[in-house]
């Protein structure tokens, strides 16, 4: 138990490092360091283009090549007109313009591919990890998660966290080097300019502040409503025959009704917060540029600043500005991103199934001996009370009782789906919890009740028992499980693929194909988990006979709700209240009394009965 | 193999079917749920409108200032350019703050809008509607569909406005101070939209493909979620993984691409702006130097010259994105358009609305003014066929009195299921006429024959909530007292009381905390609290152990008394009472009478019923 203690802190602690947003980027920090640094050396070269052009229009004002930047003049051919020389000047500036423009343009490809690459393989990893968190968690975590929920995490906050990842970490990165780098510039030009376009920063970077809280809770409350939306749908849907059979459209109508008003109002409310959002930081750094405009006029009027000064000055603190306006989308986004990965994380910090320590390899005997078992669901309401019984390799045993009495517990306690509370239960002796689930699980196969096909062909279902079985091994199981004539008489055959496109399989259908890929794995342990209730008579008896014919290869459990389905086995259990209340061959316990007795008496008088309406009628047909 | 191939999963979820040419007469259409809004839409249109006019003159007002400076010098006044230019930000920042607000509302409502007309219409469409369309793609087209739709009614609709507002005032303005110089820059436009046009048709491409894995991904997530417990029992985890891994790898690709792509256009777009800015500057300036243009007008043009292309992109990214969405739009719309092939006729509904003047209620009044009681149900020369070629029911032909138990029995396929279906009017014939009271059933109303009904399926759907609310679902308005009579009628009150919570038990989604056998008594449970007139069960016990079936049997008699019952059932026990025996097979009743007309005739149903009882015999002797 300490083993587990330990390995599952070191689990939580594996976890924690993995919550924040800065954590998910370990690994492809390096590209992300070299997108960001791309892209401050787009903005270096952009902010090349206004200065060549501030230059150009002094030129310009002035008449005079010397008021331009003296490099680029120099490069000029000397010209014999004043006028020819500004002229070239300005051509030369144009190209020059346009080759700055170009250079960045090659570092902004750069960024975005940098972080294109980063991002993505960040998001597959997520996907990934999601995936194999999926598989490896406890069975019990889906007792209470909802599965549209657990797919919208997988799949629309996944995409959050992409965008986040593609788009905005860079943006954020960029909005710093970009302000880092201007203001350099705007103080070298005009100090006292510069100080007037950073006074507004302060106020726009708290009201941001203040916004990105408010926003992170209204995402949130209009995620929730959607996620009700959602569920309610997908309940009608799938429920959609009990609505009609029960004329229950309105009801219907009206409870989707106030979900979808209340998803539309949250999110209306949410588009009213950064309505106001947008107007308050626009109207700010308009007043921003507009401050500079001025200022920088009179500045001009008194002469000590050019015209070209402005026109780069505007430009400048246009570039600063931009990217505040869009902090208000940027914030927005990091804020639902934020909650996404709070949602993903919620999944990756589900513990997984620990495994055993004793290795194991080989086929098991079949030999399962349980010992005063107890497992619950929670404290409250135990399941399985004191189970002690053994069960001798290749021996089959019926197990009936009412339902909610604890056979399919019991079931997935073998499987280890669940965990024991205390007790033990051994398999060849071993005791289950010490051993490699994945070693304990390929022993035993399981039909469960309402069996899941996956969406591929009728074959490759089949064959996922025994992925190297040949066409011979896949037919011959099917002909156990009586379905192969079935299967051949659809369209494509073994090709006909499963699921909502395919063929809708009927549920004795899809139970005799569950019990066909679990045969074709040929497990020591049998269990058919009242897997023939959809089955009619005749077929289920054509099946046990397949069953019988095997007997004694294989430990065999079958639970079942016929007499005729268990009457056979070795011996039967009567499972009630979690208990074991009877345990014998059918003779013994047909002739004690109790549950199973009852049973048999209901099944007699039905077979008496049968038996004197056969014989009257054979009377009345032979007169 | 690859599990994921194109073929496997195109299951009609590859949403980007892009058309070639945008449909009007779609989009047309579905405006019509944003001209709900018709003051809504004409603020939203007026605030893009003066967004784009305030943006379009904030060049202006520079140009203004710095030529006002720049020839009056220390004279300029620049108190009214201060004013102006305080106005100009006012509007826009009140603009802005409006047209995000409208945009989210019509967003937002023209999203529920079109999601409460989808959900009415599902309510309304037959269920050979349902047959064909599984619920993730209903589920798909009610939420990112409409989502997707609704964004681009509202913020399409706006860009739509601004951006030609924007691209014509820009025109205009440099038209009006400087043809020349205008003339260069619009030149450069057929290039932009060239490039445009090019560059989008790829990354749209791309885009497709990356959608298109993105579903596949959700189907797997969707998939790994459902079928964790047979994952597990095989021991799927790491193949299952493998063939994630691949898709994932896909999209990893897909989606890099697609980035690298983007990557790619916006340098080049930067790039021809800046090539436009130096053309105006070399050209403009030098005018400027021969005094032909002013310094301010230079340095407006250069402004516009960079928020020219701004609109133009904007404006081509939405016709790509209308043109991407159009398969969203028709299925949307397909959806809503929909005729249910079975619903209440033009003079049922007259009779409905005729009924609802008269206020007083008569006991045995139904809302469309027909009898209420349904004493009588005859079946004339019915047939039925999903396919023409190959009937499911031909030529059958019952009359069935109030009180009356007809039990339904044959192989699986025969059509049992279907004749029901016919009864309750979930499919109408395709040819013959079933008669309530002497009167064709397609003349009384649909709604209040089906909620005449209560349904007790094989497959039992419980819904999400307690125990209590899923029982109630049956009547509405009963007491907590009559749900609970009606759980022991059914048997279900024991089982019930065992638990924790009794009737307040979540029973999770889709009824997952409970047995398949607990499922059945529930929804038994909650037809016999609906008190319906027609009482259907189709396999209603099977999952239910002999016992309690027993005890149901015994209370069956009180249950079906004064109503008319369809009973489907494999175990013959369960039939036996039954006043008169149906079996069906191939399509047509084979044998009909009661339990000892139809032992006499010593045809199919002898032979079934003696199958039953031998089986045991038979068997046991083989052993």
């Amino acid at each position: 138990m300490t083993t587990t203690a330990t390995s599952n802190q070191q689990q939580a602690r594996k976890a924690q490092r993995r919550s924040s947003l800065w954590q998910v980027t370990r690994g492809q920090r390096l590209r992300y360091a070299g997108a960001i640094g791309a892209m401050a050396l787009t903005g270096l070269f952009l902010f090349g283009a206004p200065m060549i052009g501030r230059y150009a229009i002094d030129v310009v004002q002035s008449g005079d090549i010397r008021d331009g930047i003296s490099l680029l003049a120099s490069f000029l051919p000397h010209t014999s007109s004043e006028q020819a020389g500004v002229s070239a000047y300005l051509w030369a500036s144009a190209a020059l313009t346009l080759l700055v423009t170009a250079i960045a343009g090659c570092f902004l490809y750069l960024r975005g591919r940098w972080a294109a690459i980063a991002s993505e393989a960040i998001t597959q990893q997520l996907r990934q990890a999601l995936y194999r968190r999926l598989h490896h968690v406890e069975a019990k975590f889906y007792d209470t998660a909802d599965t549209g929920d657990l797919v919208q995490r997988c799949s629309s906050d996944v995409e959050t966290i992409r965008v986040f990842l593609a788009v905005h970490v860079v943006e954020i990165g960029r909005a710093i080097m970009l302000f880092v780098t201007v203001m350099p510039f705007l103080f070298w030009m005009d100090s006292r300019l510069a100080w007037l376009s950073i006074m507004i920063m302060p106020i726009l970077a708290a009201g941001a502040y203040v916004f990105f809280d408010k926003v992170k809770t209204l995402f949130e409350a209009a995620d929730k409503a959607e996620g009700r939306l959602t569920a309610t749908l997908q309940e009608n849907l799938t429920g959609i025959r009990v609505v009609r059979a029960f004329a229950r459209q309105n009801f219907e109508t009206q409870k989707f009704a106030e979900r979808n008003a209340q998803f539309r109002d949250r999110s209306q409310r949410l588009m009213v917060l950064q309505s106001y959002y947008w107007g308050v930081t626009d109207f700010f750094a308009m007043g921003q540029l507009g401050v500079v405009l001025i200022v920088g006029a009179t500045f001009m009027r008194d002469g000590t600043l050019t015209v070209g000064a402005l026109f780069a000055f505007m430009t400048y603190v246009g570039m600063v500005i931009w990217p505040v306006r869009h902090l208000g989308r940027v914030l927005a986004d990091t804020g639902k991103a934020v909650i996404a990965l709070g949602r993903v994380n919620h999944i990756l910090r589900e513990p997984a199934e620990l495994d055993g320590h004793v290795p194991m390899s080989g086929r098991a005997r079949g030999h399962l001996q349980l010992n005063n078992l107890q497992f619950n669901y929670d404290p409250q309401t135990p399941v399985l009370e004191n189970l002690t019984l053994g069960i001798a390799p290749g021996e089959t045993l019926g197990i009936v009782g009412p339902p909610g009495c604890g056979k399919t517990s019991l079931i997935r306690v073998l499987l280890r789906l669940y965990d024991y509370v205390d007790g033990s239960v051994t398999l060849d002796g071993n005791e289950l919890r010490d051993l490699d689930r994945h070693w304990l699980r390929s022993q035993i196969g399981v039909v469960f009740q309402d069996p899941f096909l996956y969406s591929r062909t009728i074959g490759s279902n089949v064959a996922i028992g025994r992925p190297n079985a040949d066409n011979n091994d896949i037919w011959k199981a099917c002909q156990d499980a009586a379905i192969h004539d079935a299967i051949l008489g659809f369209p494509d055959g073994y090709d006909e693929k499963v699921g909502e496109r395919g063929a809708t399989l009927s549920g004795g259908q899809r139970q005799r194909l569950a019990l066909a890929r679990t045969l074709l794995k040929d497990p020591p342990v049998l269990i058919l988990d009242d897997s023939l209730s959809a089955v009619d008579t005749g077929t289920e008896q054509l099946i046990l006979r397949a069953l019988r014919e095997r007997k004694g290869k294989q430990t065999t459990l079958i639970i079942a709700h016929r007499l005729s389905s268990v009457r056979h086995a070795d011996r039967i259990l009567v499972l009630n209240h979690g208990r074991v209340e009877q345990l014998g061959s059918h003779e013994q316990l047909s002739t004690s009394d109790g549950l199973y007795q009852r049973l048999c008496k209901i099944q007699s008088k039905l077979d008496d009965a049968i038996d004197i309406d056969l014989q009257a009628s054979k009377n009345n047909l032979g007169a | 193999m690859d599990e994921y191939d194109d073929d496997t999963f195109d299951d009609g979820f590859n949403d980007d079917a892009s058309a070639k040419r945008v449909n009007l007469s779609l989009w047309k259409k579905l405006f019509a749920y944003a001209r709900r809004y018709p003051r809504d839409l004409f603020w939203l249109g007026v605030c893009a409108f003066v967004t784009a006019c305030m943006e379009v003159a904030y060049p202006l007002l520079t140009r203004g200032v710095v030529d006002e400076v720049a020839i009056k010098g220390a004279d300029a006044n620049l108190l009214p350019w201060v004013i102006m230019y305080l106005l100009v930000t006012a509007a826009i920042a009140i603009a802005i703050t409006a047209f995000v607000q409208i945009a989210g509302k019509v967003r937002t409502h023209v999203s529920h809008d079109i999601r409460a007309a989808g959900f009415d219409n599902l309510q309304r469409l037959s269920f050979s509607y349902y047959d064909h369309r599984p619920v993730g793609w209903l589920m798909a087209r009610m939420t990112s569909d409409c989502e997707r739709l609704s964004n681009i009614l509202a913020w399409g609709f706006l860009d739509l406005i601004w951006g030609s507002t924007m691209m014509l005032g820009i025109a205009l303005a440099m038209l009006v101070m400087n043809p020349k110089l205008a003339l260069v820059v619009l030149c450069v436009i057929p290039l932009l939209a060239w490039v445009s046009a090019k560059f989008q048709r790829r990354i749209l491409k791309s885009a497709r493909v990356v959608r298109a894995t993105n579903s596949r991904i959700t189907a797997s997530y969707n998939e790994a979620i459902m079928g964790v417990l047979t994952s597990k029992s095989f021991v799927r985890e790491d193949s299952n993984q493998k063939d994630f891994g691949a898709l994932t790898g896909r999209m990893q690709s897909a989606s890099v691409l697609n980035l690298t792509q983007a990557a790619i256009y916006l340098p080049l777009v930067i790039t021809l702006a800046s090539l436009v800015m130096g053309m105006t500057l070399a050209i403009g300036g030098f005018d400027v130097l021969n005094g032909l243009v002013t310094a301010g007008t230079l340095v407006a043009f250069m402004a516009y010259a960079r928020h020219f292309f701004e609109p133009v992109e904007q404006l081509g990214s939405w016709f790509a994105e209308m043109q991407m969405a159009q398969a969203s739009a028709e299925r949307i719309l397909s959806l809503i358009e929909a005729e249910p092939e079975i619903a209440d006729s033009a003079e049922v509904q007259s009779a409905i609305a005729a009924q609802q003047v008269i206020s007083e209620t008569r006991s045995n009044v139904a809302a469309d003014g027909g009898e209420a009681q349904i004493e009588h149900i005859e079946l004339r020369n019915l047939s039925f066929a999903y396919d023409p070629a190959k009937p499911v029911l031909d030529d059958i032909n019952l009359s069935v009195k109030r009180g009356e138990t007809i039990a339904i029995v044959g192989p699986t396929g025969g059509g049992k299921s279907t004749l029901v279906n016919l009864i309750c009017r979930f499919y109408e014939p395709t040819r013959g006429t079933v008669f309530i009271n002497h009167v064709d059933y397609r003349t009384r109303s649909l709604n209040w024959l089906q909620s005449s009904l209560g349904m007790v399926l094989q497959n039992a759907h419980v819904f999400s909530g307690t125990i209590m609310e899923n029982i109630r679902y049956g009547r509405l308005e009963a007491s907590d007292a009559e749900v609970i009579a009606a759980a022991k009628l059914a048997g279900a009150h024991d089982l019930v009381t065992t638990m924790e919570k009794g009737y307040d038990t979540q029973t999770g989604e889709g009824g997952t905390s409970l047995s398949a056998g607990q499922k059945q008594l529930v929804s038994f449970a909650r037809a016999i609290l609906a008190n319906p007139q027609i009482l259907i069960m189709d396999e209603a016990t099977s999952s239910v152990d002999t016992e309690t079936e027993s005890r149901i049997q015994a209370g069956l008699g009180n249950v079906l008394e004064g109503r008319i019952a369809f009973v489907i059932a494999h175990r013959l026990s369960t039939i036996r009472n039954a006043h008169r025996i149906l079996v069906i097979a191939e399509g047509k009743i084979a044998e009909m009478g009661s339990h000892e007309e139809l032992m006499a005739l010593n045809g199919r149903y002898r032979e079934l019923y003696r199958q039953q009882s031998l089986q045991e015999t038979t068997f046991e002797l083989a052993t």
